[in-house]
């Protein structure tokens, strides 16, 4: 649960920037927010709109052009070289394919002992016991699957694999980019159920990026929302779920469906599509899809401001003070 | 029983594909059918045979190594065994489907009005003015704004919703009887689904199609269909309206897959319903029941035999288990 204090992850205005000159783009474009010690923070957005960019400048996969990033206090974005790799072990990623992000001709006890053994931290009978611990508690039995390649491994127990290895360091933050999305109802519901315990287990703080509403709802104690490189809302996951303020938060939900029949089906449906990162809109970057657009919004960019407790909002005008009009 | 005219009956459906290991019964024992104007859907986890029952019916199969048995009744017309020549007679016009991946469906180097000009020529006689003039109404019915410009640009200058505007164009171009979706929005991001499922249902309306609408997304098919088919190892394990199978399923695998899934309602850290192990091996599959080595209930008869559909109480509604879950309560209206 939140917890008032230091939170453990502190960003602010992080850029990310590709490309140079006239091709230029901003994927991620000042993004600011926290996440506490023990909490799972959710990120979602439509495809494009930076989340996986995010994740990688958090580890440092991609460099932030500018912007902050502090973890338990510790300024990240200046570290270089043995300093830096020194912090990334407090820090795991989890991609989405499962499969390409194992190497498939390695067995899949030394695949799990990667980073045992790139800092050289144990060695021998212990590095073994470390690994099968490892492995049983992602629910593979060492024994009889230890020595196997990992190309021999479905989905669903490459995803295993691939947490077992992010745990070998115990890191305190674990950021998981769609680790569920390529996998089966039947294997996601296990996976999830997995990662809660561990969680629990291993005292993890998790950033959990995915597309997929349900998933995050279900798994995040908080979720921040982002169009276009920036984050358009961000609050507790039961009050942006049931009352959003941003327009963008409240079609992206409306167009989820939930799967049962008596619910209700596409409210209003958003038109249109996301414009180009590369040439984004003035001002409010969803204006130019959104109902309650003004002239304000296309002249000022609104900042995320604080409407109640927790819950930020980054519009000229949230839902619930249009509602009082 | 309804005496709607069937627009579809699939009799003992069966494909077997002849692999180097084995002979691998990708679709087996498939029978349901289809009335007019309805939207039925196929649910199934990966590799469970949506996508060949979806071709086997379209009479779509590789040449060589595959074998198909029992009936396919498409409007009159028996697609098994019907040779090349005679199912091109019914491609487009009583039947077509959306592909799995929307690049593969359209030809990267072709305009993508010309791609439906093509359709129009070939399978309506249609000369190049009017189809012309038709591909451009259909670019305009599927949502796709300034047609005419549109109408010269590459598949690959779309988005990937804006794709599948042109994808479905091009299966309607024939103003077929049935329209075969195989995960027609999978892959798109929500907004663009739920447009896409808005633009399906309405054309089905105005068209006054049937859709077969295969995905593995609870969502779409809880809220868009009104009947579904429960797929696992290549077979129907439930089968009934829509409605029904949600609230009162009886084969436990139904179970997994409906209650297994999160839900945006649910409050964070919910524990999901999990059932262990994963999707068997198409090509070596247990005896009896498929669902046996994952299922809790099994017993040694499930082990051996395999379970038919049999009938649920609500007519239409069929499950095939031995052990199924107890009949939940109707909520009193
Ligand atoms: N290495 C790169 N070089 C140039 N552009 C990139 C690079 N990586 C990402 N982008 C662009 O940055 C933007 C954000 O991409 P990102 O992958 O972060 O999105 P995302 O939210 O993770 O999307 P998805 O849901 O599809 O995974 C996109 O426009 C993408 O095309
Ligand atoms: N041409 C083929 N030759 C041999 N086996 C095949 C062929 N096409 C499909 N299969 C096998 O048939 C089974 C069913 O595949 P199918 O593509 O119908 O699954 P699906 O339910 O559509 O899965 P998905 O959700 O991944 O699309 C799988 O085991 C697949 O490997
Ligand atoms: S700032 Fe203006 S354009 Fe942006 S979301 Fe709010 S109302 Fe819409
Ligand atoms: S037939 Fe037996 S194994 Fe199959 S679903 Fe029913 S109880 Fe489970
Ligand atoms: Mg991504
Ligand atoms: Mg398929």
């Amino acid at each position: 649960m939140s917890d008032s204090t230091q939170p453990l992850l502190k960003v602010r205005d992080l850029t990310v920037t590709f490309g140079s000159h006239r091709r230029k783009l901003s994927a991620v474009a000042g993004i600011s927010f926290d996440i506490y010690e023990g909490e799972t923070l959710g990120l979602v957005g439509e495809s494009g709109c930076g989340k996986s960019t995010t994740g990688k400048a958090l580890m440092r996969i991609v460099e932030p052009s500018s912007g902050t990033i502090e973890l338990e206090g510790i300024e990240l974005t200046t570290k270089k070289g043995k300093d830096l790799r020194n912090f990334r072990t407090r820090m795991q990623m989890i991609f989405q394919d499962p499969i390409s992000s194992l190497n498939p001709r390695r067995r899949v006890k030394d695949i799990v002992a990667e980073p045992l053994d790139c800092w050289k931290t144990v060695e021998g009978a212990e590095r073994e016991a470390l690994v099968n611990d490892l492995l049983s508690k992602v629910g593979i039995d060492p024994v009889a699957y230890g020595d196997r390649y990992a190309r021999q491994f479905s989905g669903g127990q490459c995803q295993r694999i691939s947490i077992a290895r992010s745990l070998a360091m115990r890191p305190k933050l674990l950021i998981c980019d769609e680790m569920v999305s390529a996998l089966d109802v039947s294997v996601q519901a296990q996976i999830l159920n997995l990662l809660e315990d561990l969680k629990a287990e291993y005292g993890l703080t998790l950033l959990f990026i995915a597309h997929d509403l349900a998933v995050v709802k279900n798994v995040s104690d908080r979720v921040a929302v982002m169009y276009l490189g920036k984050i358009c809302e961000i609050g507790p996951s039961d009050t942006l779920y049931e009352s959003p303020e941003h327009p963008y938060t409240k079609f992206l939900l409306g167009a989820a469906l939930e799967a049962d029949p008596d619910s209700p089906i596409h409210g209003d449906v958003l038109s249109g599509e996301p414009p180009s990162p590369m040439n984004p809109p003035s001002g409010c970057r969803f204006r130019t899809r959104c109902p309650n657009a003004t002239d304000k919004c296309a002249n000022e960019e609104p900042q995320l401001v604080e409407i109640a407790t927790g819950h930020q909002v980054a519009c000229h005008y949230p839902l619930s003070t249009l509602a009082r009009k | 029983m309804s005496t709607e005219r069937k627009l579809l009956v699939v009799k003992d459906l069966a494909t077997t594909f002849h692999t180097p290991s084995g002979p691998l019964a990708a679709v087996g024992g498939v029978s349901f059918d289809l009335n007019q104007n309805e939207t039925l859907g196929i649910v199934g986890e990966s590799g469970s045979g949506k996508t060949v029952l979806s071709r086997t019916i379209m009479g779509l199969q590789p040449r060589n190594n595959v074998e198909v048995s029992g009936s396919v009744l498409l409007n009159g017309f028996e697609v098994v065994g019907a040779s090349e020549k005679e199912k091109r007679s019914i491609w487009g016009l009583e039947v077509a489907m959306i592909f799995q991946d929307p690049m593969t469906s359209l030809n990267p180097v072709m305009r993508i009005g010309k791609q439906i000009d093509e359709i129009l020529r070939v399978r309506l006689g249609m000369d190049r003015q009017a189809a012309k003039a038709k591909a451009i109404d259909l670019l305009d019915l599927v949502g796709i704004s300034s047609p005419a410009e549109r109408y010269n640009v590459f598949p690959g200058e779309l988005s990937g919703g804006m794709r599948q505007r042109v994808v479905i164009a091009t299966a309607l171009a024939g103003s077929p009887k049935l329209l075969m979706a195989d995960e027609p929005t999978t892959g798109l991001d929500v907004t663009i689904q739920a447009q896409i499922l808005n633009l399906l249902e309405e054309l089905k309306e105005r068209m006054q199609m049937s859709v077969v609408l295969v995905t593995h997304d609870l969502g779409v098919v809880a809220t868009r269909t009104s009947r579904i088919i429960v797929m696992y190892a290549g077979r129907i394990v439930e089968m009934g309206s829509t409605r029904e199978v949600f609230a009162r399923h009886r084969m436990p695998y139904t179970r997994a897959l409906l209650e297994g899934s999160p839900k945006v309602s649910n409050p964070s850290h919910t524990r999901l319903l999990a059932i262990p192990g994963r999707p068997p091996n198409m090509l070596n599959l247990p005896k009896g029941c498929s669902f046996a080595p994952r299922c809790s209930f099994a017993t040694d008869r499930c082990r051996e035999e395999r379970p038919e559909l049999e009938a649920a109480s609500e007519p239409g509604h069929t499950f095939a288990c031995w052990n199924p879950l107890p009949v939940k309560e109707r909520a009193s209206a």
